[in-house]
């Protein structure tokens, strides 16, 4: 603010010079002096008007310097500014780089997932045509299970029909006998009718036998469905004993019973019931074929809610580590064509399908014993056992 | 000549109706004794001998083959015959190799049978009776023997036949 400073210091300047003293009159003097005045006056006014106008300069120097240092500040400002947008521009640009990989990563990503979503929908077309295959595995497997039923059922039928042809010979041998013996008397005019009556009567009872076995084969073989109906087991193991009874009789094996006081119903069916002993018993006659000791011990007792028969052999029992597979299909100890496998899986099916379960322990050397858990009837059902 | 004397052992009680009623029906005279078990029939055997014993192969207990082996050791010339169910040829084989005379098939052929059970009695009988005969006549040879001597040694004592 140099211009402010000098016009402060200006009114020595103002003051007009003397003029000479030789020339001086009263008037003139007066007229000098006035007109001096004047120029005083004016000079003053002017001063004062200076002095304003120089009061009025500094103060717009001052409104200036306060604008400059302003748009200084302005300037440092927007500089600051710039310098930010500069770098925000760089950051946008870095963002907008990062954005473009971002959108190019996200189009390849879009593409992966629109590959993705048509490899689901082939997976998902694919399990749905899996599942259904499943389903259509699931009732052929079901299918093929009740014809391995039907079919252990056949193969224990095929077993049984050895012995039983057996014991079919008897009868009819000697229904042979007696009516020839008959024939004989007649032909010999023999006067006793009551001795060829006799005969005729024995030969009829042996009729009757061979007609039982026949008639308890045909049940057992036919493939039923299966029906849930209250069943008697000492009842049901009666039959399967009596269908066996020859079989072991003649292998010299030994049944003991202990059928305890009750009468125990379960909720099955009788002829599956019977091949599950018939299988036991068959098992256990097989088991003893080459022993000394051969006895079969069946019990039945009712625990809570349950049915417990156990069917225990003092044949050589199960090789050791072989308990967990002896329930498996087609696993036989047995020599090939002695037997097909199939009993004692047949025999957990049916088992499990009762609601029950079959368990077999065997202490080295003494025996096998299987264990049979069936829940009994409801209450109100025990009334109708039915065969 | 005493009466034929048969025993017919088996374990079904019908069958031991019926075979021995059909044994008197066409072999008349004959005595039919029964067993229903192979250890019934060895105590009746130490009692009596008989011209044939039946027995059936398949028994509880001692089988009719161990029976056979009895029978060869304690009556070996008792004939025995063999019934068997039908099919049963394994053990045909092994009764015949065990000294069986013959066997029958079940359902048993009358004719057959009593055929069968002839023929081994005969048999029998015939073997005894040559036994019979040959002792017998083992015993006249031993006889005369005696007599020959008896006579060369009166020969020798005569008097005037020592001297020559």
């Amino acid at each position: 603010m140099p211009e402010t400073l000098m016009a402060e210091s200006r009114p020595a300047i103002t003051e007009p010079p003397p003029s000479s003293p030789a020339d001086i009159g009263a008037t003139q003097l007066r007229a000098r002096v006035e007109a001096l005045e004047r120029r005083l006056h004016a000079s003053d006014e002017q001063r004062r008007a200076m002095l304003h106008i120089m009061g009025d300069l500094n103060e717009s120097n001052k409104r200036l310097a306060n604008q400059r240092k302003a748009m200084l500040h302005i300037l440092a400002d927007y500089e600051q500014d710039r310098r930010r947008l500069g770098l925000q521009a760089e950051r946008l640009d870095n963002s907008r780089r990062a954005l473009l990989h971002i959108l190019q990563d996200s189009h390849g990503d879009n593409l992966r997932l629109e590959a993705s979503r048509k490899a689901m929908i082939h997976i998902m077309g694919d399990l749905r045509d899996t599942t259904i295959e499943v389903k259509r595995r699931e009732q052929e497997l079901r299918s093929k299970q009740e014809q391995l039923v039907q079919a252990g059922k056949l193969a224990t039928l095929g077993e049984l029909t050895t012995g039983v042809a057996h014991e079919l010979n008897n009868p009819l041998n000697n229904i042979g006998l007696f009516v020839g013996n008959a024939v004989d008397l007649v032909q010999l005019g023999a006067t006793d009718k009551q001795r060829i009556v006799k005969e005729m009567e024995r030969a009829m009872q042996q009729v009757r036998k061979a007609t039982e076995i026949i008639s308890h084969l045909r049940t057992f073989g036919r493939a039923a469905p299966f029906s849930r109906d209250p069943v008697s087991l000492k009842q049901v193991l009666t039959q399967a004993l009596s269908l066996m009874q020859e079989q072991l009789r003649l292998r010299d094996i030994q049944v003991t019973l202990d059928l305890g006081a009750g009468e125990p119903i379960v909720l099955g069916n009788a002829l599956q019931l019977e091949q599950v002993f018939i299988n036991l018993l068959t098992n256990a006659r097989d088991a003893m074929a080459d022993w000394p000791r051969k006895v079969i011990h069946i019990s039945i007792a009712v625990a809570s809610e349950a049915a417990e028969i156990t069917f225990a052999d003092t044949g050589p029992g199960i090789p050791p580590g072989l308990e967990g597979r002896i329930f498996d299909p087609f696993f036989t100890t047995k020599d090939v064509g002695q037997g097909t496998g199939l009993g004692l899986s047949i025999t957990y099916g049916i088992i499990k399908d009762l609601g029950g379960t079959i368990s077999v322990v065997s202490p080295e050397g003494d025996g096998a014993t299987f264990l049979i858990r069936l829940p009994l009837a409801p209450p109100d059902t025990q009334e109708t056992p039915r065969q | 000549m005493k009466p034929l004397s048969v025993l017919i052992v088996d374990d079904d009680l019908a069958l031991l109706e019926a075979l021995p009623e059909a044994l008197r029906l066409r072999m008349g005279g004959v005595t039919v004794e029964t067993a229903d078990s192979a250890a019934t029939a060895l105590d009746r055997m130490t009692d009596r001998d008989y011209d044939a014993i039946v027995t059936d192969i398949r028994m509880p207990g001692m089988d009719g083959l161990e029976l056979l082996d009895e029978i060869r050791t304690r009556r070996p010339n008792t004939p025995t015959l063999i019934i068997t169910g039908h099919g049963d040829n394994d053990l045909v084989v092994h009764a015949l190799r065990g000294g069986a005379r013959d066997f029958i098939q079940k359902p048993i052929d009358r004719d057959y049978f009593v055929a069968a059970l002839y023929r081994a009695i005969r048999e029998h009988v015939a073997t005894r009776q040559v036994k019979e005969r040959q002792e017998a006549l083992e015993s006249w040879a031993d006889e005369l023997e005696r007599v020959v001597e008896r006579l060369e040694r009166e020969l020798r004592a005569m008097p005037g036949r020592g001297d020559t």
